[in-house]
C-alpha cells in the first residue's frame, strides 16, 4: 500500500460500500414515491389523467363518507388483531420461556415460528377452508356443541382478523419472548424471597418488565395489518374494504390520484402508530 | 420455585400448558386443513370429507402454468437475495466498521422502507416504470424486490457485525491479507450463522412477494403466488389445496435442513442477540 494515496482509499472506502445500497434505494424507493406523491395532486377527470395541480382528490377523500368508513375499517381491522395478537402472543411467549424440557421448548419454538416459511396466500386459503359454512370449525360447532346451524366466520371481518391474527403471530411472540430471555432471573427470585406471590411477581416485576417487549410486538403487528392485502382479499370477501384494497382497486381503475391519496393516508397512519409507539415505548421502559 | 412447582404442579402450569397446546393447534390447523383437504374426491371443501383420492395432485401436475410460475419465483427470488445479500453486506460493513457519524442517519435511511407498507411501494413502482417506461422489464421486477429485503438484510448484518471481534479483522491484516481476502477467510465464517438466516428470509420474503409483484408482473409472466392468488379469486377447488401442500412440505424440508445445519451452532442465541442489537 502506497502511503500518499492511502488517507484517500480511507475516507473514500465506506462511501464506495455504500454507494450500490444508495442506486437501488434512489432508484426504487426514492424517485418512485416522490413520483407517487406527484400523482396525488393530478387531476382526474372522465377516466383521464391530466396533468394539472388540484387538491380535489384530498378533499374528496378526506370529505366523502365512503372513505370515512374505509379508514375506519382499517383502524377496526387492525387494532382488533394487535389485540387479539397480544392477547394469544404474550402467553404463548411466557409459556415458550417458562417451559422447562429442551425438546418441548424447540417444538413449541418450531411450531411458533415456522409457519413465516408458508406463503401468506397458503394461509389465508387454509383459513378460508377451516372457517367455511361447511369447513371443520362449523362441523364441530354443529355435531359436537349442537348449534343449529352454521356460525358465519369467513367473508366477513370475523375470518379477516382470526386469519391476519395467525399470520401475524410469530412477529409478536419473537419480541416478547426476547425481553424474557433478557430478564434478569434474581430479580424474581427477590420478589419471592421478600414474599411475593407469583401474582404479585408476575404484576410487579415480570409484566412491567417484559413491557417494552410487548409494545414492540403490538407496534409491528398493528404496521403490518394497517398494510394486510392478501388476507383482507381472500377472506374478506368484499364485505371488508381496507386502504390497501382501496389502492388496489383506484390503480386498476386507472385513478392514479385516488390510489396515491389512498396510499399516503396508509402511509401517515403507519407512520403515526411507530412515532406513538416509540413515545409509549421510551414510557414504558423508564 | 424449582422445588415447589416439581411437587405439585401448580394449576397455573396446567393452564399454561394447556393455552401453550391450544396455541400450537391454532397455529397448525389452517396448514393442517389444506393438507386434509388436498386428498379430498370432491370438488368442494366439505368437513369431514367424503372421500379421498390423489385426483388434484394429478391436476396439479398436468397444469404446467403453476410448474412455470413456480420457476420464474424460484430464479426471482434466487436473483434478488444474492443481489441484496451482496449490496445489504457491503452496506453494513461500511455501516458498522468505519463507525463515522453519519452511520445511524446511514443505517436509519435503508432501513427506513420497513414503515412502508409493501402495497404502498408496490404502487409507487408501478407509476414509475410506467412513467419511465421501465415497466414490463424484468430488471425492474428484480430491483422492486432488492428495495423489498434490503432493510431485513441490512438490520441482521449490522448487528451481526456489531457483535464480531474486529481485532481478528485487524490480525488478519497486519499478518498481510489484503481486504478482501480478509473479509470472505475471516469476518464472513464468523458472520456465517447471520448470513444464513437474512439469506432464507430475504429469499422466502421474495418468494412470497404478492403487493408489489402483483403490479409488475404481465398476465402471462405470473410469479407463483400471484397465480394462486389470482386463482383462487376465481375457482376454490382443491388444486390449490395440492400446491399448498407441496409448498408447505418445502418450508418443512427447509425447517429440517436448517436445523440440521445449525445443529451445532445456537441458533436462538444468534437471533435473540440479534434482536437485542437492533433494539439500541
Amino acid at each position: 500500500m502506497q502511503p500518499a494515496r492511502a488517507p484517500f482509499r480511507r475516507s473514500s472506502a465506506p462511501w464506495f460500500l455504500l454507494l450500490p445500497a444508495f442506486l437501488v434505494m434512489a432508484y426504487a424507493f426514492v424517485l418512485p414515491m416522490l413520483v407517487f406523491f406527484r400523482y396525488s395532486v393530478y387531476t382526474y377527470e372522465r377516466g383521464k389523467l391530466i396533468d394539472e395541480f388540484s387538491l380535489d382528490t384530498y378533499r374528496e377523500f378526506l370529505t366523502d363518507p365512503y372513505f370515512h368508513t374505509i379508514i375506519f375499517d382499517t383502524l377496526k381491522v387492525a387494532s382488533i388483531t394487535t389485540l387479539c395478537s397480544v392477547l394469544v402472543g404474550y402467553p404463548l411467549a411466557y409459556a415458550l420461556w417458562r417451559v422447562k424440557s429442551a425438546a418441548a421448548k424447540r417444538w413449541l419454538g418450531l411450531i411458533i415460528f415456522s409457519p413465516i416459511l408458508v406463503s401468506v396466500v397458503v394461509r389465508s386459503y387454509g383459513w378460508t377452508v377451516l372457517l367455511a359454512d361447511q369447513g371443520p370449525i362449523n362441523w364441530f360447532l354443529q355435531m359436537v356443541l349442537g348449534f343449529p346451524e352454521p356460525i358465519r366466520l369467513v367473508f366477513n371481518l370475523t375470518g379477516v382478523v382470526i386469519s391476519l391474527t395467525h399470520v401475524f403471530l410469530p412477529f409478536v411472540v419473537f419480541p416478547i419472548y426476547s425481553t424474557m430471555t433478557r430478564l434478569d432471573p434474581t430479580l424474581r427470585e427477590a420478589a419471592m424471597d421478600l414474599g411475593a406471590g407469583w401474582w404479585t411477581t408476575f404484576r410487579r416485576v415480570t409484566f412491567p418488565l417484559t413491557l417494552p417487549g410487548l409494545l414492540a410486538g403490538a407496534q409491528i403487528c398493528f404496521t403490518l395489518s394497517l398494510g394486510a392485502f392478501v388476507t383482507p382479499s381472500l377472506l374478506g370477501g368484499g364485505r371488508v374494504i381496507v386502504l390497501p384494497l382501496q389502492v388496489f382497486t383506484a390503480t386498476s381503475d386507472i385513478n392514479w390520484p385516488l390510489a396515491a391519496v389512498g396510499g399516503i393516508a396508509l402511509l401517515i397512519l403507519a407512520m403515526l402508530t411507530v412515532i406513538l409507539s416509540n413515545r409509549l415505548l421510551r414510557f414504558s421502559e423508564v | 420455585m424449582l422445588t415447589r412447582a416439581r411437587r405439585l404442579p401448580h394449576y397455573r402450569y396446567i393452564l399454561l400448558g394447556m393455552f401453550a397446546v391450544a396455541g400450537a393447534i391454532y397455529v397448525v390447523a389452517p396448514l393442517a386443513v389444506v393438507v386434509l383437504n388436498s386428498f379430498s374426491s370432491v370438488a368442494y371443501s366439505v368437513f369431514p370429507p367424503e372421500g379421498y383420492s390423489l385426483r388434484w395432485y394429478v391436476n396439479l401436475f398436468e397444469q404446467q402454468d403453476f410448474y412455470l410460475a413456480a420457476v420464474r419465483s424460484v430464479v426471482l427470488a434466487l436473483i434478488a437475495t444474492a443481489i441484496a445479500m451482496t449490496v445489504g453486506t457491503m452496506a453494513a460493513y461500511s455501516i458498522v466498521r468505519y463507525r463515522r457519524p453519519w452511520a445511524n442517519l446511514v443505517k436509519a435511511s435503508l432501513l427506513s422502507p420497513i414503515v412502508l407498507p409493501n402495497i404502498v411501494l408496490g404502487v409507487a413502482v408501478f407509476m414509475f416504470f410506467i412513467r419511465t417506461g421501465a415497466y414490463g422489464t424484468y430488471f425492474s421486477l428484480v430491483v422492486t424486490h432488492v428495495v423489498v429485503i434490503l432493510p431485513f438484510v441490512t438490520a441482521v448484518l449490522t448487528a451481526a457485525l456489531a457483535n464480531y471481534d474486529w481485532s481478528l479483522q485487524e490480525a488478519a491484516m497486519d499478518l498481510g491479507a489484503g481486504p478482501l481476502r480478509t473479509f470472505f477467510k475471516i469476518t464472513m465464517p464468523q458472520i456465517s450463522v447471520s448470513i444464513i438466516i437474512s439469506s432464507l428470509f430475504a429469499f422466502v420474503i421474495s418468494f412470497d412477494q404478492v403487493e408489489t409483484t402483483l403490479f409488475l408482473v404481465r398476465a402471462g409472466d405470473n410469479t407463483l403466488p400471484i397465480e394462486m392468488f389470482l386463482y383462487l379469486q376465481k375457482w376454490q377447488d382443491p388444486t390449490i389445496a395440492a400446491l399448498s401442500s407441496v409448498l408447505i412440505a418445502f418450508a418443512l424440508v427447509i425447517v429440517v435442513v436448517l436445523s440440521l445445519v445449525m445443529r451445532n451452532k445456537d441458533l436462538e442465541a444468534t437471533l435473540l442477540q440479534q434482536d437485542r442489537e437492533t433494539d439500541k
